[in-house]
């Protein structure tokens, strides 16, 4: 088993920055490097640490410091360095460069990246620090969405990969999800899929209720916890195109132009509404004068703000309800039987969500158990493996899938009909990820 | 000639779900924990029916405050709506506080042994999520002298567990130290216990000895006096199911499974004692004794009587660690140590999960997380899984035998149960 004893966190003072260390000064007990630009941003690193894990416990064990003044000395001592600065490739080799200059053979290297090449990032440094170059892909909030990618390239080293694969499992306590180094990995890519598509839903049903009509179609009972426009808004406009036009440019598989951005999106992005960080995007809240809170939705038609309808559509209604009392194989009854345009949409973004999932198995992941994990554990979403069993099986899936007119993915096609074909019962119970 | 108790198995709830926050209710809850249950077991619906149709089966449920967390009384009679093979099975819902879950497998057993029936299906439930936890607070309050003890108090019970502590700290002339230090040590232990079972609550939550002995603060406040946050169980929802099962029953399923009666594990031994009910009276009938408890001792002993058995003979404990205060006290109470010497079992990792006479290694009331009404049954269901050699990542090697002590109030009603082959 690897030692971590000493690690550099370049990048401490931002959100995935800070509680990454303070996952690693906790669970890891390791002593921190926290580097920023300045001493106040590292600091300001060393507080949101402690506030993500609530342990004050961390606090000696963090060393504040810059680039400028304390890289050389933290990286010289260090055991892993871990890179989260800005998503760029110039951000990231400039500050590679120094890391290189001052790295120990031997020490571990990895970035956290939502869809740059890894390997392009490995080629700043010597054949030692290749072979220890890793994409270690922690989700928001680190110390409460516990899963981590852990992409490989095709310089590294599968004993280093599977040493580091299990310090991040058995000591820092992460779901650990290994992919290959392809656009957005497992979990963006298959997440940002679906809720790129359903944007371009949204655009071509605007005049039926566009955005907020696309997330009560695919609400709680499709299991998750946020509708998928939602979750867009939350994440912020501009990371969702960063994400979906690399995906758009580098990837060619069978959903190819489900990737293309809607322009609605970018004139959002244009206007400066990214989304809940920026007051507005898809949504927009507000309080009245007497602190009653107000909920509005972007009108693509119009581009003014609605307030937020309620939609009664009984299928969704009666599925809900089934969730609510746990009968999760009736709820998929209602979904399957019911008629109308929302239901066709529901099971038709169903059908894709399960046929996508299963699709990248052998192209960014090495079984369907890791893009299972990736979304149930990164997006709290139901992973596409329990939704097969849920909907009645492989058969019954299939149908849906061909209903769709959708491929039907090698995975289902030759699965074992008699056998339940979720894995990751034990692992990760799917029924609690629906919400009624 | 009363009858032996086997235990056939069962299943709890992953207790880290907030059925709240998934939109389910208790029904919800109960269904999935009673339909998963006989699944393990391996019984199903028209079983259920056939024994029904004899007479030969009853339900028990242990449930502490239904009515206040959801408005909800009578559980005993909601198995009907999991599946109508429950119609006319006998059942009712049983409450002792957070011994609520015992007193539904005491009745239970109390039947089988009495050969009224053949099968018990014994449920523990309790939805806490529903209220936030200061309201929650109140409502437990309610296991204590109400009136006397919780009311207009914020967090009545740590602050009496607090006084346990502080009892335990004064009659034992303990240094300050030494005793918080082994209270930090027993958090440490739950904690990284339940980090192994995949149904705890705080599986994923970070804890170690430094933390837990970091008291104060606004990351680990007072909650009752000495006690802190980390000294605390958890706000839990949850559920645990056990089947029980007379010798005729149990030797026709042992035949089914193609396995020997004999591997299937039994009661051997219960005890069941009340102690006052407000802490000012246990404090002062305890007086002069060398146990602070001496009625959870009692009940102990009892359990030991009944079965047979000495503390040399039982491998793993399960106990009731609603705050680090209540387990320190059951550790003399079980005989591990003498009474005043708890802190030297603790601190040389007797009771630690490699220990000698481990405690908890299911991550107890701490770990785990403590749904009131099911914690007895979880108890119980874990014994059954160390004895079984089922238990997994936190199976406690060669477990022949095992012991659970489960309470209500502040060690009122005393609960304890000896589970082995």
């Amino acid at each position: 088993m690897r030692q971590i004893k000493t690690v550099t966190v370049l990048g401490a003072n931002g959100a995935m920055g800070a509680g990454s260390a303070g996952v690693i000064a906790s669970f890891g007990e390791a002593k921190v490097y926290m580097l920023a630009r300045d001493l106040d941003k590292a600091n300001e690193g060393i507080t949101k640490a402690v506030k993500s894990v609530r342990t004050d416990t961390i606090k000696n064990r963090m060393v504040a410091g810059t680039y400028t003044n304390d890289l050389a000395k933290a990286v010289a001592e260090s055991d892993w360095v871990f890179e989260l600065v800005a998503e760029s490739y110039d951000v990231k080799e400039a500050i590679n460069k120094d890391i290189a200059k001052n790295r120990k053979p031997g020490t571990i290297i990895s970035t956290v990246s939502s869809g740059l090449s890894i390997e392009r990032l490995s080629q700043s440094f010597d054949a030692d620090g290749q072979k220890h170059y890793f994409g270690t892909h922690f989700f928001n909030p680190p110390y409460k969405m516990i899963l981590c990618e852990l992409v490989s390239h095709k310089g590294s080293d599968a004993t280093i990969k599977k040493e580091l694969g299990h310090y991040l499992e058995k000591t820092l306590g992460r779901a650990v999800v290994y992919t290959n180094d392809t656009p957005a990995f497992a979990g963006n890519r298959i997440g940002f899929q679906l809720m790129n598509e359903i944007a371009q839903y949204a655009e071509k049903y605007a005049d039926k209720g566009g955005i907020a009509l696309m997330d009560a179609i695919m609400g709680g009972f499709t299991g998750r916890a946020m509708g998928p426009l939602s979750t867009v808004d939350f994440v912020g406009l501009d990371v969702h195109k960063a994400i979906v036009d690399n995906l758009y440019e580098f990837t060619k598989d069978a959903a190819h132009e489900t990737f293309k951005m809607p322009s609605y999106i970018q004139k959002l992005i244009d206007s400066g509404n990214l989304g809940a960080k920026s007051g507005q995007g898809f949504v927009k809240r507000s309080k009245t004068s007497d602190g009653k809170r107000e909920k509005y939705v972007y009108n693509i038609k119009t581009g003014s703000y609605d307030p937020y309808p309620k939609f009664d559509i009984p299928f969704v209604t009666q599925a809900s309800k089934k969730i609510g009392e746990s009968d999760y194989s009736g709820a998929m009854q209602v979904i399957k039987s019911a008629s109308g345009l929302e239901a066709d949409l529901c099971r038709y973004f169903l059908a894709r969500y399960i046929s996508y999932s299963l699709s990248i198995v052998g192209e960014v992941v090495e079984n369907k158990e890791n893009a299972d994990k990736a979304m149930g554990f990164g997006f709290n979403w139901v992973p596409a493996s329990a939704f097969v069993d849920f909907l009645g099986g492989v058969g019954e899936t299939i149908q849906l899938i061909e209903k769709a007119k959708i491929p039907v993915p090698a995975e289902l096609s030759k699965a074992d009909k008699s056998k339940p074909f979720y894995q990751l019962k034990d692992v990760l119970d799917a029924r609690a990820l629906f919400r009624a | 000639m009363s009858n032996e108790v086997f235990i056939l198995g069962g299943e709890q709830t992953d207790f880290q779900r907030n059925w709240s926050k998934e939109g389910k209710s208790f029904m919800a809850m109960l269904r999935e924990v009673v339909e998963d249950s006989l699944t393990k077991v391996g019984m199903d619906y028209s079983e259920i029916k056939r024994l029904n149709d004899a007479n030969r089966v009853a339900v028990y449920v242990g449930n502490f405050d239904a009515e206040q967390y959801t408005t909800q009384g009578h559980l005993g009679a909601f198995l009907t709506e999991v599946n109508p093979a429950f119609n006319g099975v006998p059942g009712a819902r049983y409450e002792a506080a957070c011994a609520s879950g015992s007193v539904a497998l005491d009745s239970a057993s109390t039947h089988l042994r009495a050969g009224d029936y053949d099968v018990a299906i014994v449920v523990g439930i309790e939805v806490m999520k529903t209220v936030s936890s200061a309201v929650g607070g109140d409502f437990l309050g309610t296991a204590a002298y109400y009136e006397k003890e919780a009311k207009g108090i914020e967090f009545p019970f740590p602050k009496l567990f607090g006084r346990l502590a502080d009892v335990l700290l004064e009659r034992y002339k303990l240094k300050e130290e030494v005793f918080m230090d082994a209270l930090a040590e027993i958090s440490r232990i739950n904690y990284a216990n339940a980090k192994r079972n995949p149904k705890s609550q705080t599986r994923s939550w970070f804890m170690n000895k430094e933390h837990a002995s970091a008291r104060g603060g606004e990351n680990n406040m007072s909650v009752g006096g000495r006690l802190c946050i980390t000294d605390c169980s958890q706000v839990t929802d949850g559920a645990a199911v056990v089947v029980l099962a007379s010798p005729s029953y149990a030797s026709e399923y042992a035949k089914k499974k193609g396995i020997s009666q004999s591997d299937l594990p039994k009661i051997k031994g219960w005890g069941h004692r009340v102690a006052p009910i407000t802490f000012s009276a246990k404090v002062a009938e305890s007086e002069g004794n060398k146990y602070v408890v001496p009625w959870t001792k009692q009940t102990v002993d009892d359990a030991y009587k009944r079965a047979g058995l000495t503390v040399n003979d039982i491998n793993v404990f399960e106990t009731h660690d609603c705050f680090t205060s209540s387990e320190y006290a059951a550790i003399s109470a079980f005989g591990i140590s003498e009474p005043g010497k708890e802190h030297e079992a603790i601190q040389s990792g007797v009771i630690d999960f490699k220990g000698k006479k481990p405690i908890n290694p299911s991550g107890g009331l701490i770990g785990v997380g403590h749904p009131v009404g099911a914690s007895g049954v979880r108890m119980i269901l874990d014994l059954y899984k160390q004895v079984t050699n089922t238990a997994g990542d936190y199976q406690v090697e060669g477990a022949k035998n095992g012991l659970m002590l489960n309470i209500g109030g502040s060690a009122t009603t005393n609960m304890v149960f000896i589970v082995g082959k």
